[in-house]
């Protein structure tokens, strides 16, 4: 598709955004493409503001110095964390923040096309536009696997599945735009695995100190499912002295955790669709977001599925920007005509 | 990986897909799907339209007799003027199942009348059509009315929570989403804690011209630790507890039993029914799916019809929800937290415009 022929305005600047519970990316049509961790913080007190020099900070900055900042994550299982006014704070912030990164000229008009979880509902993709719409001129707000798909051009037969931290999203393409129906959103995601992990890490070392920043990191590093040929060895403190502790099996547990609830979704999304259908579907499912670099889980979900058929899951090859690349792709694609009447 | 782009079907996907995030857009705002469908939907329209001038042909030698079973005058307003029609004519075509009533004398429909008539049945039991929207009535004044107030204090909870400060406070809540949206004029039945009347808040209605109107109410259950959504639409009930509540939420109304039922009867066989009952499954759905992401435990009660007095002499599309339960003592403590009765009137709100762009709502058929 050519769409220069619709968008003859010279002066704007196409932007997607990829707003996650655990990062944000943007990528631009300029040919920015930057990402932060999805953090505001506001310095405590006048001191702390002194400390750090800024009126606010963001993603890695604002955790470094959490402990100066009044600190928000603004986004819980991929949506706006409902009636916290810091909440919708920190996501305009952020969303300030990105668009700064993507430099815009100062008399560049910007159109936005913003990724969400599938399954948000209309007032949470209210609450989005509301955050965004001060510093856009005009945007839109597409479901986070849809604008994976389209960014790839898998627009027809296929299943994305964006493994984020706050939700799995699957969203099923068939050729026209998924219906709320070819889309279904799990909690069962990233924070998931944290939680469980800190837990077990807490039951087995219980006198070791860390926290749960700390045991993020961890799962970042070093996650996987089934087995791997190394050992995951870690240093905490206990009683102020660093020891280190093996944690393979714990991370283990806490990524495979999510597992069952991923294969059976998988399962069902897929299943709604006629057996033709099915088998084209199966032999098309791409695994995207940051869990997507979980170790072995596309071969976990491949195994699994086997007994349905013959199957093929792939990763995207960018994670971190698959989503922003794909919203930066419907903006520019996108008539000039439409982003005028919204 | 499969790329499926080659050639023109490729771009007619790729085309239909944009204008699809488009339209989705559209209706995120709450702005239905415009210019870009009215293509498709003018053909509906046409098609429809004459199928309903056929069906008022028939209909209009027989204004002046006068039926008891005519329904009472809409006030929805017309916002597109293909044709003109007489404010009666316009409150018949509205409503549903025509066909069974006896309003026509049966020499003066010609066979051509009845194809016509038939047609006009057959497009009427479909699910997907509402001929509010095919006329093209427009929603243009919203009515919230806050349960109780003043002396009448509804249920209380353990710890004194009074049903009249939460829905005051829910109502004001919504109020203020759907002026936002700058689409309706709002209004509401009460701005404080003052007693109204039941029939004085049907008056107000009408006297507004209202041409939505809702009335929110917290439950209060014999099982305190069930939590529920209900929404209800005006028509008879059968069940007990329905009746039960309906009693309870009556109170103080001036009606008399004989002009109840009367009225029941009339009205449950009118337009109302069939818009109402897309209103509260509306809203019904919103608000329980929603409140379920927060609270695992809440119950989805469904729609259900029950003769409520303050939606008896409404005339337009009318619901009552009971949004939350009182007697259940972990939600009293939720419902005492302003972030909660936020997400309860933002739901509502949601519910609002899902049904208001429901005509417009059409995704693409699955394979």
């Amino acid at each position: 598709m050519k769409p220069k022929d619709e968008q003859k305005e010279d002066n704007v600047l196409f932007v997607g955004i990829d707003l996650g519970t655990s990062r944000s990316a943007i990528s631009s049509s300029n040919g920015m493409r930057e990402w932060i961790e999805s953090y505001a913080g506001w310095p405590k007190d006048f001191i702390a503001e002194q400390v750090v020099g800024k009126p606010v900070l963001f993603g890695a900055e604002a955790l470094q110095h959490r402990l100066s900042l009044d600190i928000c994550r603004p986004l819980e299982r991929g949506i706006i964390k409902e009636g916290i006014e810091s909440s919708e704070r920190a996501v305009k912030e952020i969303i300030r923040y990105l668009i700064d990164l993507a430099s815009p000229e100062a008399a560049q008009k910007i159109h936005a096309v913003v990724g969400v979880p599938a399954d948000s509902l209309k007032v949470n993709k209210l609450a989005i536009r509301r955050a965004v719409a001060e510093y856009v001129h005009t945007l839109m707000v597409v479901s986070e696997p849809f604008a994976v798909a389209y960014g790839m051009n898998l627009l027809n037969d296929a299943l994305i599945i964006d493994l984020g931290a706050g939700t799995i999203d699957f969203c099923i393409m068939h050729g026209t735009i998924p219906s709320e129906e070819d889309q279904r959103t799990i909690f069962t995601a990233g924070d998931y695995i944290d939680e469980q992990l800190f837990n077990y890490l807490i039951e087995k070392y219980p006198n070791s100190k860390f926290n749960k920043n700390m045991v993020r990191q961890f799962k970042e590093k070093f996650s996987f499912v089934r087995e791997i040929n190394e050992q995951i060895r870690v240093e905490l403190p206990v009683n102020g002295k660093p020891v280190m502790h093996d944690i393979k099996d714990e991370v283990r547990r806490a990524c495979e955790s999510i597992l069952p609830s991923l294969v059976e979704t998988t399962i069902e999304m897929i299943a709604r669709f006629d057996p033709e259908f099915q088998m084209k579907i199966k032999n098309n499912i791409v695994l995207a977001g940051g869990g997507s670099l979980v170790r072995g889980i596309d071969g976990y979900l491949q195994d699994a599925l086997k007994e349905y058929g013959t199957c093929k899951v792939t990763c995207v090859s960018e994670p971190l920007f698959a989503g922003a690349d794909g919203a930066l792709k419907l903006a520019q694609d996108m008539p000039s005509r439409y982003w005028e009447t919204l | 990986m499969i790329s499926i782009f080659a050639g023109k079907k490729e771009l007619k996907i790729r085309q239909d897909i944009l204008r699809g995030v488009y339209e989705e857009n559209l209706f995120i705002l709450g702005r239905g799907r415009p210019a870009l469908s009215r293509q498709r939907s003018l053909l509906l329209k046409g098609i429809l339209l004459s199928a309903v001038l056929s069906f008022f042909a028939v209909l209009m030698p027989d204004q002046h007799t006068g039926s008891s079973f005519a329904p009472p005058e809409t006030t929805a307003n017309m916002s597109t003027p293909p044709v003109l029609l007489p404010p009666t004519s316009v409150s018949a075509a509205l409503t549903p199942e025509l066909d069974k009533y006896p309003l026509l004398p049966a020499a003066s429909v010609t066979s051509e009348d009845t194809a016509n008539a038939s047609e006009f049945s057959a497009i009427m039991n479909s699910r997907n059509v509402s001929l509010m929207r095919m006329l093209g009535l427009k929603i243009k004044t919203i009515m919230i009315d806050a349960g109780h107030g003043g002396s009448s204090s509804g249920t209380i909870g353990k710890t004194g929570t009074k049903e009249k400060d939460i829905t005051l406070d829910i109502a004001k809540r919504l109020k203020a989403h759907l002026v936002k949206s700058g689409l309706h004029h709002v209004l509401m039945t009460r701005e404080d804690d003052s007693s109204v009347p039941l029939l004085e808040r049907v008056t107000l209605v009408r006297e507004a011209k209202a041409d939505l109107f809702i009335s929110i109410h917290l439950n209060y259950l014999p099982k305190k630790n069930t939590n529920i959504i209900e929404t209800y639409y005006f028509g008879p009930s059968d069940d007990k507890k329905t009746l039960k509540l309906a009693e309870q939420e009556n109170a103080g109304s001036e009606y008399g039993l004989s002009d109840f039922r009367e009225v029941v009867e009339m009205l449950g066989k009118t337009m109302k029914l069939q818009e109402s009952k897309e209103f509260a499954e509306s809203i019904q759905a919103n608000l329980f799916l929603n409140s379920r992401k927060h609270n695992e435990d809440i119950q989805n009660h469904g729609v259900k019809r029950a003769p409520f007095v303050v939606l008896l002499g409404v005339d337009v599309p009318s619901v009552l929800v009971e949004v939350s339960c009182l007697s259940n003592r972990d939600e009293e403590r939720e419902l005492n937290s302003e972030s909660h009765r936020e997400n309860i009137a933002r739901y509502l709100a949601t519910g609002i415009f899902d049904y208001l762009n429901k005509g417009a709502r059409t995704y693409e058929a699955k394979r």
